[in-house]
């Protein structure tokens, strides 16, 4: 008889503890805080780019072509990216510009909420027939000399040897120098970080071996990204056969990375 | 001739101790002020990269999403939306998988949002889009010309994820002609 009774409270003892144990590991499974994502099940999109250690990207030149003559308007770039950084409201890393041109020459650019909701309504508000249309994506244009660099007074703005230029936001301290010397427009004070920010090229990304986001997203391949050092890339097609105007602003003397097909007078 | 030749150098000590003093002052200074690896590439943090690098991904690609969703995987690779992003109407997986855990579900467009986004990119009074590149409609002729109700959504006829799937299912039983493109 207590043999028995030592069976059974030794076999409850083992119970509770065991349930004890696994919601106490359960709990330890919810608690510890999540990781990076798990980069096994996405496919390497730059090849080459994973594995590698060192500051710098050294065996690629990176370049970025917004393609107007593809560009629909639909937004795919504005929402990855403002889901990719959490960008608050009101303010953006990458916009999509509608440019109205009518019979008389006269321009029209609109960009409401910055292309974040697409285009859903054409313009009422042009009394001439309307000549042409388009629409033009914007984003940093990864000066080769940037000015934004050249005015942070505290090293917070900086230019990698790999030719990305980015921001610490540990340093910034929100003069807005650079907001100012951008001749883009690309840069905001972040409300929520109190720090300048602008489009990085998803930097992040790119250095785990996948695409811009925005590039990832465009279903009309108007954005492309690649390797410049590579002849076979898309890039170094495109630029290296005989194209128009592919730069905003070449007069600044900033020589941007971000080049543009079918680039128009009016934009520039 | 009288030696005017002063033997007093007290005062260019004492400059000299105050201007080391400074310097000293000043390079400890600096040496607290400025982060570790500033300097050590250029004119900024060089651990900066690596605070870069480091930022979370929070939107994967259409990969990470249809790994785990096989069935619509199917659909969408071979209709003719397959370039379009699962992320840009859904959102982004990072709201969805956490180190390999579903911890939320993403919101799926219902209703009147569905004509929204489908007229993101396929609204032809838009004008402003290349005409080789993707369909184009206007809303309401194409649901006249379809010869359907008024007030049909997309998605009674186009299945979002392959849109022509079920009209060419549809145009098979019948055993329709392709009408114009």
């Amino acid at each position: 008889m207590d043999s028995i009774e030592k069976e059974i409270s030794r076999g409850r003892r083992t119970f509770i503890k065991k349930v004890l144990g696994g919601t106490v590991a359960g709990s330890l499974l919810l608690v510890i805080p999540a990781g990076a994502m798990d980069l096994a099940n996405i496919p390497e999109q730059i090849t080459g780019m994973r594995g590698k250690t060192g500051p710098f990207i050294t065996e690629k030149k990176f370049a970025f072509i917004v393609d107007i003559t593809r560009c629909i308007g639909c937004g795919s770039c504005c929402v990855a990216d403002k889901n990719e950084y959490q960008v608050p409201d009101g303010m953006y890393r990458t916009w999509v510009e509608r440019y109205v041109i009518d019979d008389e020459d006269n321009v029209y650019v609109d960009c409401p909420n910055g292309g974040l909701d697409g285009y859903q309504e054409p313009r009422q508000d042009i009394p001439h027939p309307i000549r042409d249309t388009f629409f033009v994506p914007k984003l940093c244009n990864m000066c080769e000399h940037p000015s934004c660099v050249q005015v942070c007074p505290v090293g917070a703005t900086y230019q990698t040897e790999d030719n990305f230029v980015l921001i610490d936001a540990k340093r910034c301290v929100a003069c807005g120098y650079c907001i100012q010397a951008c001749p883009y427009g690309i840069r905001y004070i972040n409300p929520e970080t109190r720090t300048a920010d602008k489009c990085s090229w998803c930097y992040h990304r790119v250095r785990k071996g996948l695409l811009p986001a925005c590039v990832d997203v465009c279903p009309v391949q108007a954005r492309k990204f690649g390797d410049l050092n590579d002849k076979d890339s898309e890039v170094y097609k495109i630029l290296h056969q005989p194209h128009v105007v592919s730069v905003l602003k070449p007069g600044m003397g900033n020589k941007p990375s971000l080049h543009y097909v079918g680039l128009r007078r009016e934009v520039v | 001739m009288p030696e005017y030749k002063s033997k007093a150098y007290s005062h260019i000590f004492r400059i000299a101790l105050v201007l080391i003093a400074a310097g000293l002052i000043g390079v400890a200074v600096r040496a607290m002020v400025l982060p570790e690896s500033f300097g050590d590439y250029g004119h900024y943090r060089g651990s900066a990269i690596e605070d870069e690098i480091n930022r979370p991904i929070r939107n994967g690609t259409n990969s990470s999403c249809l790994v785990c969703h096989p069935y619509i995987r199917e659909m969408h690779l071979q209709g003719v939306h397959n370039t379009v992003s699962c992320e840009f109407c859904h959102g982004p997986v990072a709201d969805h998988v956490q180190d390999g855990k579903v911890i939320a579900r993403l919101p799926k467009k219902e209703g009147n949002d569905i004509k929204t986004l489908c007229l993101r990119c396929h609204n032809q009074i838009i004008r402003a889009r290349p005409k080789e590149s993707i369909k184009m409609i206007s809303m309401p002729q194409h649901l006249e010309e379809k010869h359907v109700r008024i007030d049909h959504n997309c998605n009674q006829c186009h299945n979002v994820h392959a849109p022509l799937m079920w009209v060419k299912e549809a145009r098979a039983i019948v055993g329709a002609e392709e009408d114009n493109k």
